[in-house]
């Protein structure tokens, strides 16, 4: 049973608890590899979590010249891989939700790999599991389309920016505001 | 705008120059190469190293032991144009030793050089025979002259003292 990370954006409270999980993740480094933004900063307070969207064409792997960025067989798109990287930053430039981010100290790229330790494992990422909003969800897929059938969609589909850069993610997001014609149905 | 391509066509990313499925990793990278390269280079350096013993064994000197003098025979009970047996420089080492003449003794570690087998003495015919595969040795020098063998068989010095004979040591092996 394939669970994938579901946000649901709408619930996010900003407390950065998914922040400070990663941070204290073993194997991190007290790196944390995920992001809180503020949607409208100075407009409103609402926030939302963006690991990583594990594309499942990534730019960020094709763009390797190095190939240190590989797709696990469950779809996750690991972290550079150290004897491989050769720091030349090409990935953070080409993901286009600027998801990479760069150790200059290392010269390494590190990035969200979904705690691949953990979910190859079939135990939910760290941030997910912490996550006291239920923003960050660990759902099977249909659980996900449960979730989805909650919308009305005009494309039928959900893409993570329109006009989508990357079509199709392994982690399902709701983007609320973005998609066009949404109403939630609860 | 993108094109409408886009995303349309993935890009065929497994082959030899690109790959980025973990599981299509290289079982064998430019590095597992020269790793292995490395690896069998040392494997045969180690392999070699027992000839490296036998090249220090030459070079100190230690091809030309001197064994223990030990006494064949006596003279009076090996008459010209015969042979016996008898070991040395170990207990199993067998060898041969032929009376030539009143003066003359020849004696060879007797193992055929080819595979091993015990090569005899035949007096009506003059030449050292193995009868595995029927080589034969010259009597005088012990160089093979037919037959399978290539290489001479050890000669073994010997002297005569007191009217006993005595092997005295292996002469090395020279091409």
């Amino acid at each position: 049973m394939k669970k994938r990370l579901y946000l649901e954006l709408e619930n996010c409270i900003g407390c950065r608890s998914c922040l400070a999980a990663c941070t204290q993740c073993g194997g991190h480094e007290e790196r944390n590899r995920n992001y809180v933004y503020d949607v409208n900063p100075l407009v409103n307070r609402q926030t939302m979590p963006l690991m990583c969207l594990h594309c499942v064409n990534p730019a960020c792997a094709r763009s390797c010249p190095a190939q240190a960025i590989q797709i696990h067989e469950t779809g996750a798109v690991l972290s550079a891989l150290v004897e491989k990287c050769i720091g030349c930053q090409n990935c953070t430039i080409a993901c286009p939700y600027g998801i990479p981010k760069f150790d200059t100290e290392q010269n390494l790229m590190y990035k969200c790999d979904l705690c691949i330790d953990r979910t190859k494992d079939r135990i939910p990422p760290m941030c997910a599991s912490v996550c006291p909003s239920n923003t960050l969800q660990w759902l099977t897929d249909e659980e996900i389309e449960n979730k989805r059938n909650q919308f009305n969609l005009d494309n039928g589909k959900w893409v993570t920016s329109l006009p989508y850069l990357e079509s199709e993610t392994n982690v399902k997001v709701n983007l609320p505001g973005i998609l066009q014609g949404i109403t939630k149905l609860y | 705008m993108p094109s409408d391509k886009n995303n349309k066509i993935p890009f065929n990313e497994d082959n030899y120059t690109h790959n980025i499925e973990r599981n299509n990793e290289r079982k064998l990278d430019r590095r597992g190469f020269m790793k292995t390269l490395v690896g069998a280079a040392g494997v045969f350096a180690i392999s070699s190293l027992p000839w490296g013993m036998v090249a220090a064994k030459e070079l100190m000197g230690l091809g030309e032991k001197e064994y223990p003098h030990k006494k064949i025979t006596d003279v009076s009970k090996l008459a010209i144009g015969d042979a016996m047996n008898f070991k040395f420089p170990g207990d199993h080492d067998d060898a041969i030793l032929i009376r030539l003449s009143e003066k003359k003794y020849v004696a060879y570690q007797n193992a055929c050089t080819h595979l091993r087998c015990p090569v005899f003495w035949v007096k009506e015919e003059g030449e050292m025979i193995c009868p595995c595969h029927h080589g034969k040795f010259d009597v005088e020098t012990g160089v093979p002259t037919a037959g399978p063998p290539r290489r001479p068989l050890p000669e073994i010095q010997v002297k005569v003292e007191n009217g006993a004979v005595y092997a005295v040591r292996v002469k090395r092996y020279e091409v």
